[in-house]
């Protein structure tokens, strides 16, 4: 009678089938959570590694690059080609700036990334067309014709050669970049630091920042210590600059979320145990008979326990699938890591069991007495 | 004759202060080897009480308690124990498991035993036909009769070769004819495996297969 347990789970298998779903789409909508907070992060790194720089520069107060308003005076290049610490001339000037930018007729959100062409800050390839036309940066001039060109990332589905609008200018594709979406999906549009400045800044002569490589010999947190002792500047390392857009982007706005997933594993709990003691109270006359016919209190929770381990096992098995199909088929980049999900699955599976063991231990205090009144 | 069940001032009160109820007071009980007997009363005089202190189902307050010869301590014993190896249950309403067949519901309670599968399969279809039910092994409760269902509880109840069976209104949820046929059966399984059997009454005219009536008033034994 090894499978007396499943002949009663067929027998309620409306209730064991919901139980299990329920636990499904909560085991998912956790490892969901958690898989778009990891994308977030993946997405906040990825750029600001792909640019090689070991120091992050911005003004003073913002603090910090990419969290608040910063703008640095130009002058600051030629101060940072020959600083202490820094490689001599790889300073760049970088505007990163949120636009909305109208493709095909929609607004759209993208980020602008304008950069000095062969300096860090920007792709050095593209995977189709050709890079952007860049001006003469220490040299340049209002007057001179830069044309309005852009590399877009692959993923926005532009086509070489369309016009997309930004403010009231018109830019055109000329190259596709390998995708570096930022956080939440946002693309990536590089043109030369100088349309973007007429573009996004007003035509000033100020980049958002400065970012450079320290020398060989030298650490990136005593150069960017040195550089930060400057009373109108402020700079990071990129492991401090990786940190502060962690925090900024993602940790602080999704702390809600975290607490989110804390009150789902909670549900997914209080679900069990509702449904087992639920169930418990079904089967009260059923228990009763049981022991009252000899069966000891480790028989009965025996049954039960199999019971909640089955169904536990299989919503998490189910809410793993589940999650990782969600995954691939949601609409911004989720990551969801196989160790993470080992966590959440056996957290999940002790939780739910565990408030099914709680309801199972209440159930097998019923009275046998009980065999010797009503129906089952 | 040996006596498997003997209860000495067995006592047991419900509810507390005021609203105490006596429901078995001090009572003196035996029932020997293989003797049917039946257990008289009118409703709320205490039967189904004794019979469940006799079937440890219930402690007693007060009294002491021997089944098979052996003294029984509620306190350190598990009752449990005591009642899959040396007591077997018929219940007024059978109480078979709905979603497991007639075979199935014998074999719970050699399973509860921890009897092989095998063997209890086999004891199971062995009790089955003694009761006459060999085409009725792997229907469920709910597609056979009343009468049935009464002769799975008592193949259920010798599952375990118990030293007694107590039966609690065995024949309340029969129509006559169904009634004396479980009569006979239970004079036939008697026989058969020597087995001692109490039986829970209102039925005056199941007395005659009685070897000894218990009659109860008020939660004491009246005649015997």
């Amino acid at each position: 009678m090894k499978t007396l347990f499943l002949k009663d789970m067929r027998y309620r298998q409306a209730r064991v089938v919901l139980t299990a779903l329920g636990i499904t789409v909560l085991v998912s909508l956790i490892l969901l959570l958690g898989g778009i907070m990891n994308g977030m992060r993946i997405q906040a790194r990825q750029y600001v590694e792909s640019t090689g720089a070991d120091v992050w520069i911005s003004a003073e107060g913002s603090g910090g690059a990419f969290i608040g308003f910063s703008m640095v005076v130009e002058e600051y290049m030629a101060f940072l080609n020959s600083a202490q610490g820094l490689t001599p001339d790889s300073a760049s000037p970088l505007v990163f700036a949120q636009a909305r930018p109208t493709v095909r007729g929609k607004s759209t959100k993208a980020i602008v990334v304008g950069y000095k062409l062969g300096q860090l800050g920007g792709p050095k390839s593209v995977v189709d067309g050709k890079m952007f036309t860049p001006s003469n940066f220490e040299d340049y001039r209002p007057e001179d014709p830069v044309p309005y060109e852009v590399v877009v990332d692959e993923k926005m589905g532009l086509e070489i050669g369309e016009q997309i609008t930004l403010g009231n200018e018109k830019v055109r594709v000329v190259g596709k970049a390998k995708s570096l979406m930022f956080v939440l999906d946002t693309p990536l549009l590089f043109m030369d630091v100088r349309i973007a400045q007429k573009i996004l800044l007003g035509n000033t002569p100020h980049v958002n920042m400065m970012i450079a490589k320290t020398s060989e010999n030298e650490q990136p947190v005593q150069a960017a210590a040195g550089l930060d002792a400057l009373e109108t500047i402020e700079a990071r390392t990129l492991k401090q600059t990786l940190g502060d857009i962690i925090a900024y982007y993602v940790d602080e706005p999704m702390k809600a979320v975290q607490f989110l997933r804390v009150m789902l594993w909670l549900a997914a709990g209080i679900l069990v145990g509702m449904i087992t003691y639920v169930t418990m109270l079904e089967k009260t006359q059923e228990i009763g008979v049981l022991k009252a016919i000899g069966a000891a209190n480790s028989y009965v929770m025996g049954l039960l326990l199999k019971q909640v381990v089955l169904i536990s096992g299989v919503g998490v098995v189910l809410g793993l699938i589940l999650a990782y199909i969600f995954a691939a088929a949601a609409p911004i980049f989720v990551a969801i890591h196989l160790v993470e999900s080992v966590i959440v699955a056996c957290i999940s599976f002790v939780v739910c069991c565990g408030s099914g063991y709680l309801a199972a231990r209440k159930a097998i205090t019923v009275d046998p007495m009980i065999a010797f009144r009503g129906e089952i | 004759m040996a006596a498997i069940v003997e209860g000495t001032g067995l006592t047991k009160r419900f509810g507390t202060g005021d609203a105490t109820v006596l429901a078995v007071d001090a009572i003196d009980v035996r029932i020997e080897e293989s003797e049917l007997v039946m257990i008289m009363g009118d409703s709320g005089c205490g039967k189904t009480t004794l019979i469940s202190l006799l079937g440890c189902i219930l402690t007693p307050d007060d009294g002491e308690l021997r089944i098979d010869g052996e003294p029984i301590d509620p306190v350190s014993e598990d009752l449990s124990v005591i009642r899959r190896e040396k007591i077997g249950f018929v219940f007024q309403l059978f109480h078979l498991l709905p979603y497991l067949t007639a075979l199935e519901n014998v074999m719970v309670a050699m399973d509860i035993a921890s009897t092989k599968t095998d063997e209890a399969e086999s004891r199971a279809t062995e009790l089955l036909t003694q009761v006459g039910l060999a085409d009725r092994l792997h229907h469920r409760p709910a597609q056979l009769s009343g009468g049935e269902k009464q002769r799975v509880s008592f193949a259920r109840a010798l599952a375990n070769r118990p030293k007694i069976i107590f039966a609690d209104e065995p024949t309340a949820n029969l129509d006559s004819r169904q009634s004396d046929n479980l009569m006979s059966l239970i004079q036939e399984l008697r026989r058969e495996y020597q087995t001692t059997i109490a039986i829970v009454t209102h039925h005056e005219g199941l007395k005659e297969n009685a070897d000894r009536v218990i009659q109860m008033k008020d939660g004491r034994i009246v005649t015997t």
